[in-house]
């Protein structure tokens, strides 16, 4: 098995001089106005228009930099992993360094003294136990299997990927089984797994800088041993800068700034950034329409993160946060010339649905993805972060390799 | 003469304090027009102009977290009504050292006024005003009318920061148990041997027990229906939905008269845990003068009762099949 998606930082897109084909560019032309009409209709809406209209905003800008710096969590690591090249992992340390100093602002301000009982209102900070490890392991396993995370996924929707539809649609059959799995482990295990959150024991300073000494130290020890250096030192050629902004991929590194300055952004003025809530409330209203949802899905709603509340309404702000998500996406993937719509081979499906299986049932028990659990976690000072976090990579690395050994 | 002139002189400074003194009161009445608000509500427009009076304390009791933190009318402080206004452990409302610490914290004395106000049509903010009085504070306390929904519409300003208020010496008062109905209340009403008349604000459905709880709710009662001899008003009836503000007095007045509730005999307001209610009795206590009491034990309680007598009109069964 060679690769699992078709993106790779060794192997960098030529930065072409060539421009997009006109009708790719007429194309984002167009999706640009209905985004931005869509954005408009949404704030005409009675009472929840602003959140709304705020949401498919701060959604449209997740999307578009999530397509134009590739910002995938599987990609990312697996550049590292198989090729040394660690600045997309920087990337995403990036991302967790400017959000958890973003967070510990807006801390300050709305809960001056961490030390007391009280959580600050809404950040994901979930219940630590092995109900969370198992999550992780299986959301990871999810990304290796079906190419890339749920995020990501929503991205490449927008790019034509055969893939991400299916593993959607696994993702949805993975919540189902979340919730038939759920009350079984929340009795066994979840109803005693403590909620830590760093601040209360190490105050707001202690935490911030425990954080941004460990992301650093990692992201200085990955730097350190990385040769992803082409070592002839030919100084390449500078890109014109508006291939660098529409079509070349933006380095790690600014998505990361980017992703972490949007998830603070979509803390202070909404809720923690995360795109399973909608999937998974979406699936449980189903499974309910069919009967196939356990009559009370024990403690679910007392917890924190992407839980998956029942919804009657027809637009939710996650709702048009996934939607300006992947409409900006196609934005982006039009105007870089990246979409590229290809029908899908059996494995694909299959790869899609299982993954995509996996990937739902890990991010239902783990109450959110590599973005609600990972990134909004750890920027909010959450143990459930970093702990997700590293199931998420034994479970992808192991995955990975065993695809490789049985090849 | 030394004297004289010292006469002379004290004179000079009585008539100056008494100048003084009628000065300040004349001032005093100026503010007066500007400042107090009688009455148990008190407009956005008037909050607004007294957003930077030293004498008011604005609070929000909310129930959608984070709300408060994202955005709240200036100088606000904030209160999470189900951890600062009742127990936690035990179901009962907050302690009085529980509900002293509280006050000192937001600062708030018998001298205060406070203005109370939240999401949801003041729903969780007329609670905070029922648990305030039970602890002494009543004429001071009032409802912003419209609440959250009309600062919104109105679009006065929110902030982000939270004000640094000095704490208060306020002590509590033993609770006022007049204005708290409990189960034996009840049933000495639907005994008949006391005249006090229920007033149930559930809705339409769960009033006639064609459902237990409203949807989405866990029921936490195993009968349907209510309490025999409660009249129904649903509590949305007395607000504007437009923009969340209470009806005018005459209208409230009628929509009562109109179930036979006039003021005459004291009233028991419940509900399904006693929150809700509590919105409708501060509407007849505080609005329209009437004798009521909160029953926050309400359906939760009653429709778990024991051996209790109740109408189902609906017929409604349990679990049943």
């Amino acid at each position: 098995m060679t690769t699992l998606s078709a993106e790779t930082l060794a192997a960098p897109r030529p930065l072409s001089d060539e421009t997009p084909p006109h009708r790719s560019i007429a194309g984002a032309v167009v999706l640009a106005g209905i985004f931005m009409s869509v954005a408009w209709l949404l704030g005409l809406i009675a009472e929840q228009g602003t959140r709304l209209q705020l949401s498919f905003v701060l959604g449209g800008a997740f999307g578009y930099v999530l397509q134009r710096s590739r910002f995938c969590f599987l990609c990312m690591w697996r550049d590292y992993l198989d090729h040394g090249d660690p600045r997309g992992v920087v990337g995403i340390l990036t991302a967790l360094a400017v959000g958890a100093a973003g967070y510990t602002l807006i801390f300050g301000a709305w809960l001056p003294d961490p030390s007391g009982l009280r959580l600050p209102p809404t950040a994901h900070i979930g219940p630590v136990g092995p109900v969370l490890v198992v999550a992780g392991l299986a959301f990871g396993a999810g990304m290796a299997i079906s190419g890339s995370c749920i995020s990501a996924h929503l991205y490449r929707l927008a790019e034509g990927s055969p893939t991400a539809p299916f593993a959607l649609i696994g993702a949805v059959f993975g919540f189902w089984l979340g919730f038939a799995s759920w009350n079984t482990l929340y009795l066994a295990s979840l109803s005693e797994a403590p909620v830590i959150w760093l601040p209360r024991h190490l105050g707001y300073g202690g935490t911030l800088v425990a954080t941004i000494v460990l992301l650093g130290g990692l992201s200085a020890w990955l730097l350190r041993v990385g040769p992803f250096r082409p070592s002839g030192g030919v100084a390449q050629e500078e890109p014109h800068p508006l291939t660098a902004i529409f079509v070349a991929r933006w380095p790690a590194w600014v998505g990361g700034l980017l992703v972490g300055v949007i998830g603070v952004a979509a803390y202070l003025r909404l809720s923690p950034l995360g795109v399973t809530a909608e999937i998974g409330s979406r699936a449980r209203q189903a499974a309910d329409a069919f009967g196939l949802l356990p009559d009370r899905l024990e403690g679910l709603d007392a917890f924190r993160g992407c839980a998956t509340l029942v919804r009657d309404a027809i637009l939710t702000p996650n709702g048009t946060f996934v939607l300006g998500l992947v409409l900006a996406a196609g934005v982006a993937s039009a105007g870089a010339g990246a979409f590229k719509p290809a029908w899908p081979r059996l494995g694909q499906i299959l790869r899609g649905l299982a993954g995509g299986t996996l990937l739902g049932w890990g991010a239902m028990l783990g109450l959110g993805c590599t973005v609600g659990t990972l990134l909004s976690g750890i920027s909010a000072g959450a143990v459930s972060g970093w702990i997700f976090a590293l199931a998420v990579i034994v479970g992808t690395t192991v995955s990975l390799r065993a695809a490789r050994w049985f090849g | 003469m030394p004297v004289d002139r010292k006469e002379t002189h004290m004179s000079v400074q009585f008539n100056l304090a008494r100048w003084a003194a009628a000065f300040g009161l004349a001032f005093l009445a100026g503010l007066g027009t500007a400042f107090a608000q009688t009455g148990p509500l008190v407009s956005t427009d008037w909050l607004e102009k007294n957003l930077d009076n030293k004498t008011v304390r604005i609070v929000e009791v909310s129930v959608e977290p984070g709300l408060f933190e994202r955005g709240h009318i200036p100088g606000a402080q904030n209160v999470v009504w189900h951890t600062d206004l009742v127990e936690t452990v035990r179901r009962d409302i907050a302690s009085p050292e529980k509900f002293q610490a509280l006050a000192r914290r937001l600062g708030v004395d018998k001298d205060t006024t406070v203005v109370l106000y939240g999401d949801n049509n003041n729903w969780f903010a007329a609670w905070g005003a029922w648990v305030f009085e039970i602890y002494g504070l009543r004429d001071n306390v009032k409802l912003l009318d419209g609440g959250r929904k009309k600062w919104d519409l109105e679009k006065r300003p929110l902030e982000t920061t939270v004000a640094e208020v000095k704490p208060s010496a306020f002590t509590v008062a033993a609770p006022n148990k007049a204005l708290r109905a409990r189960l034996q209340d009840v049933l000495a009403s639907v005994e008949k041997t006391s005249d006090a008349k229920i007033l149930d604000i559930r809705s339409v459905d769960e009033f006639n027990g064609k459902v237990i709880a409203p949807p989405g709710i866990q029921e936490l009662a195993i009968r349907a229906g209510h309490i025999p001899g409660s009249v129904n008003v649903p509590w949305g009836q007395t607000i504007n939905q437009a923009d969340g503000s209470l009806k005018p007095v005459e209208e409230l007045r009628k929509l009562y008269a109109n179930v036979g509730i006039d003021g005459s005999k004291p009233v028991i307001t419940s509900c399904r845990i006693g929150e809700r209610s509590s919105h409708s009795w501060f509407v007849l206590t505080r609005v329209l003068g009437y004798q009521a009491a909160n029953y926050d034990g309400s359906w939760t309680e009653y429709g778990n009762v024991v051996g209790v007598p109740i109408n189902n009109p609906a017929g409604l069964v349990w679990t049943g099949k």
